[in-house]
């Protein structure tokens, strides 16, 4: 999937890398150094995404998100920031960011985020009627906390249930471990034992006990991925 | 052989003591014997004066001339205090207004009370022969003004010069005190930065003393080494920043690397993840240093807020307990009602999973490490990680500790020796203590936090 982004950064040699490095995964990247600039650029063309900066020099990234959100615009935001508190995460998200980012970030993350943003968006846009999901021949059900296959139930701990729906919520789709963390755990940390890694392997070993092929792809370098 | 200079305050302040004390009583010794030996030469000259008034120089004086001077001078004003004896070669008394209870020799000679004589407790005497036919005249003269002078002066003696001696004594036990309490202030404030209370500084009073401004002084130090070394962690952070960017970049080409040849060169497809995951290691080394940069700085105390320790401590032992079984190891977590804190999640959480690390990287495979949470007193909680491992000696508990604040290596094993640092730093930022107990057997590793305020 190539995208059509724009990155709202005043870092021109980071903007200049993160954009070489978009366009290796086949995006097209337009780079903008101010707000400003960004909202006029937003309103002449369409992007798929944005990738926002925090901090800029006349517009900040927070009030460019919140005149976007007024203006009613459902253009994916991507926030970037070098501000890692938990009250200015909150802040970015509540003011309309999709995810929130800090940096530095490598492109095979910001990637891997722009994607499952998209992806949200499209399962959002389909109006998901059903609670449940279904894929890679699993039916599985958030609010419940279960899951089947071909009608037998798998029983499952609450945090490979988590981590089955994160995935599951996001087929097709690669999930950092960053991510995975932030989303299962809720940890903004990246501690030194890779507890995603185990809890990938149980998770394997609950899905695979009936005889089944693993869902679960390991994308080398970046994270996991359930294939549909 | 030589003895050792003594160099405590309190080996210094006795060998004062016993120098002045040896000095005291030297100089009070003195004065006595000195006053007593000059009162005696007086009275000496005295009594000689008397009996030569009495028997004349030379003693030639007919003896019913000396007994009839002996009479009147018993009754004279300046010389009534004196006493004189006559006695004839058989030893009975001529004249006198004594009654001697000895003969007394020849010359001069001391008298004291033993000698019975009414009203004289210490005296000279002085016999000599007088008027030929064996008649001795004795003239005896007190040399005390009043009785048991000497008693007396001694007590004199003792008050005066034991006042000086208790007087110096009290002002050396307290200079040694005031010296060794602002001592201790700055060996405190030592021992507080050294465990990596950075902040620290020896209480001054205001009161411009010597001692308080060394003490302002050495605050002065303390904070030029503090201003340095808040530069060198800026150094350091820049750079864990700015190296950070292009290692991401370099990993994005490993990354590409890898995926490009994989399932046509295995081999090198193998090496480029290898190097990739070599490029996250040095990625988390740069990410701990940060953070430990960030929650050094303070910043995050702006991000504290209520949470119940005891839930996360079961969030987080539930999720380690899939770690530790994945090791060989058991790791269980205490069912605790609320105790609620306030502090940063993220942080706390981040700590308890370096501490559960530390454990199992510490423990031989099969261990039981366990996690729980217990009130501590004083509106204290305590969050702790036991384990049943080799442990530490007690003696090298405050080792251990000191090293939970730097750079220490982890002796050969996986990690980068940033956690328990990250440790360290997190439990200032929430004003809290790090203890190491003896679990018998194993080690206990308590993160004793305040409660929340009612």
């Amino acid at each position: 999937m190539n995208l059509n982004l724009l990155m709202v950064e005043d870092d021109a040699p980071l903007a200049a890398m993160l954009s070489d490095e978009l366009q290796r995964y086949d995006h097209q990247v337009t780079v903008v150094g101010d707000g400003g600039d960004a909202l006029l650029e937003l309103a002449r063309h369409r992007y798929d995404a944005v990738i926002l900066d925090r901090m800029l020099p006349k517009m900040d990234g927070i009030s460019v998100l919140e005149r976007l959100r007024r203006e009613q615009a459902t253009v994916p935001i991507i926030m970037l920031s070098a501000l890692a508190r938990a009250p200015e995460k909150v802040e970015g998200l509540e003011a309309g960011a999709d995810d929130y980012i800090v940096k530095p970030v490598t492109v095979e993350e910001l990637n891997a985020r722009l994607h499952a943003v998209l992806r949200g968006r499209r399962w959002n846009n389909a109006g998901a009627p059903s609670d449940t999901i279904e894929v890679a021949g699993l039916v599985i059900s958030p609010a419940r906390f279960r899951v089947w296959r071909d009608g037998k139930p798998i029983l499952l701990p609450k945090v490979e249930f988590k981590l089955l729906a994160e995935l599951a919520r996001n087929a097709e789709t690669v999930l950092t471990r960053a991510m995975l963390l932030e989303r299962v755990w809720g940890y903004d940390f990246i501690p030194t034992t890779n507890i995603v890694d185990v809890y990938i392997r149980r998770l394997r070993i609950k899905l695979t006990e009936d005889g089944s092929e693993d869902p679960v792809v390991t994308v080398r370098g970046v994270g996991y991925m359930l294939s549909a | 052989m030589r003895l050792p200079a003594p160099r405590s305050l309190k080996a210094l302040t006795l060998l004062f003591l016993c120098f002045f004390m040896f000095a005291t009583i030297a100089t009070g010794l003195t004065g006595y014997i000195a006053t007593r030996a000059s009162i005696a030469q007086l009275v000496d000259k005295r009594i000689t004066g008397e009996s030569d008034e009495l028997a004349g120089r030379d003693g030639d004086a007919p003896i019913p001339v000396i007994a009839a001077r002996i009479a009147s001078e018993a009754r004279a004003r300046d010389s009534a205090d004196l006493g004189m004896v006559l006695t004839d070669g058989a030893g009975r008394v001529v004249a006198g207004n004594i009654t001697l209870r000895r003969a007394l020799p020849l010359g001069y000679s001391s008298v004291a009370d033993a000698d019975g004589i009414i009203g004289l407790t210490h005296g000279r005497a002085l016999v000599r022969t007088v008027g030929g036919g064996g008649h001795r005249l004795t003239v005896i003269g007190e040399t005390e003004p009043i009785d048991n002078y000497n008693a007396a002066r001694a007590r004199l003696y003792l008050l005066g010069f034991g006042s000086i001696v208790l007087i110096v004594m009290g002002g050396l036990i307290g200079f040694m005190v005031i010296v060794s309490r602002r001592a201790a202030d700055i060996r405190r404030t030592v021992d507080a930065i050294v465990a990596g209370d950075m902040a620290r500084r020896v209480p001054t009073d205001g009161s411009g003393s010597e001692f308080d401004q060394q003490a302002l002084a050495f605050n002065r130090m303390l904070d030029r080494i503090a201003e340095l070394m808040a530069g060198l962690r800026n150094v350091s952070n820049d750079i864990a920043h700015d190296l950070r960017t292009p290692l991401a970049r370099l990993r994005g080409q490993l990354v590409a690397l890898a995926r490009a040849a994989e399932g046509k060169e295995p081999a090198l497809s193998d090496a480029a993840g290898q190097a990739v995951a070599q490029a996250d290691e040095i990625l988390a080394m740069f990410a701990a240093m940060l953070r430990i940069a960030e929650v050094q700085g303070g910043d995050r105390r702006a991000g504290f807020g209520r949470l119940d320790l005891a839930e996360l401590a079961r969030d987080v032992g539930a999720t380690m307990a899939a770690v530790a079984a994945d090791d060989g190891d058991v790791l269980t977590t205490a069912d605790r009602p609320p105790m609620w804190i306030e502090g940063d999640r993220q942080l706390l959480s981040q700590a308890l999973i370096n501490l559960i690390e530390n454990a199992l990287r510490h423990t031989p495979p099969g261990a039981h490490i366990h996690v729980d949470v217990a009130a501590a007193g004083e509106g204290r909680v305590a969050l702790s990680v036991t384990d049943n491992g080799p442990g530490i000696p007690a003696d090298q508990h405050e080792l251990a500790l000191r090293r939970f604040g730097r750079l220490a290596k982890d002796r050969g094993s996986s990690g980068h020796g940033l956690g328990l640092p990250l440790v360290a730093a997190v439990t200032r930022l929430h004003a809290g203590t790090l203890v190491l107990e003896d679990a018998a057997p194993g080690l206990r590793a308590l993160l004793v936090l305040p409660v929340c305020g009612a």
